[in-house]
């Protein structure tokens, strides 16, 4: 500290020493310069001097920060890059958890799950027989199909059709032949082994499907809509 | 002390990937850490409450078909 002090006062001295002539001069310049409290508060009382003790330095002393230095280098970089890390921890827990709170609240529930299933015994229906089932509100035919409809749903040539999709698309056991029940022009419910085709028929604007579901005649766009299904067992089915 | 600092400054801290990467497998850990740990305390203090507790007295040896 003192070292730094006597530094300041040399370097503040030296550029005035060439304008030293005598001795006379120079001890004048030692005086003027001993009385400028700014450098050097030791010899010089200055009215406002507040002892020596270290609690009560002169005001113009540069006050000593070693109390607030303390740990290494290393020490200290590490302790702020701890606790960066860590806040960042924290907030990338809190996005986490937020994102997966709004995605389990836009996931269904357990009960909507168990209603959109739909069991259904197959062996309770007969070849050549239709079963209308309601599923979500929207009803399912399930059509047992006979070898001979089997063979004239395949055989058909359907590229030539308005929405052309080959049979083995829409089943996927040939025997058996499932659909939503709702009309695609408008949404009639259509009657079955009715129609020019052996399908189904819409009495409302009279759209014939055929035993694939497909449409063949009238002003509905596109064939009737297969569901997600399953055969989870033999003579048993899951829709959704 | 400043050699185990210095060492985990220059393995982890030093390059950014990998320090973001070790913040977010931290985060993660300490989630399921905590979670674990807090469903340890629950299931302590209702010790003999809970159903899975006393399932078997009720089930007996049969299969679990309803739970």
């Amino acid at each position: 500290m003192s070292l730094t002090k006597a530094a300041t006062t040399a370097l503040r001295t030296l550029p005035r020493q060439p304008a030293i002539r005598s001795p006379a001069a120079a001890l004048v310049n030692q005086q003027r310069n001993v009385s400028d409290a700014s450098t050097s508060h030791s010899d010089f009382k200055s009215p406002f001097h507040r002892g020596t003790t270290p609690n009560h330095q002169d005001t113009t002393v540069i006050p000593s920060f070693g109390k607030y230095k303390n740990g290494t280098e290393t020490g200290n970089k590490m302790f702020q890059y701890f606790m960066v890390g860590a806040f960042g921890g924290l907030s990338a827990m809190g996005a986490k958890n937020t994102v997966q709170d709004f995605l389990k609240n836009m996931s269904a529930s357990a009960d909507v799950l168990a209603m959109a299933k739909v069991e259904v015994d197959l062996a309770s229906i007969p070849e050549g027989k239709n079963v209308i089932i309601k599923w979500r509100g929207k009803p399912v035919f399930i059509r047992h199909r006979t070898s001979d409809e089997i063979k004239e749903a395949e055989d058909f040539d359907w590229k030539q059709l308005r929405d052309p999709q080959p049979d083995e698309d829409r089943v996927q056991k040939p025997e058996w032949l499932i659909m939503l029940g709702v009309c695609t022009h408008l949404g009639c419910v259509p009657i079955g082994e009715a129609g020019d085709y052996g399908g189904w028929f819409c009495p409302c604007h009279g759209s014939h499907y055929d035993i694939s579901g497909r449409v063949r005649k009238g002003p509905a766009p596109l064939n009737l809509e297969v569901p997600a299904y399953d055969f989870p067992e033999d003579g048993a089915l899951v829709i959704g | 002390m400043a050699g185990v600092l210095g060492g985990i400054y220059n393995s982890i801290v030093k390059r950014n990937a990998v320090f973001l990467t070790t913040i977010f497998a931290g985060a993660f850990a300490t989630n399921i850490i905590f979670n674990i740990g807090a469903d340890s305390v629950w299931d302590q203090i209702n010790k003999g409450r809970q159903w899975k507790d006393i399932k078997q007295r009720y089930m007996g040896d049969q299969e679990e078909e309803d739970e």
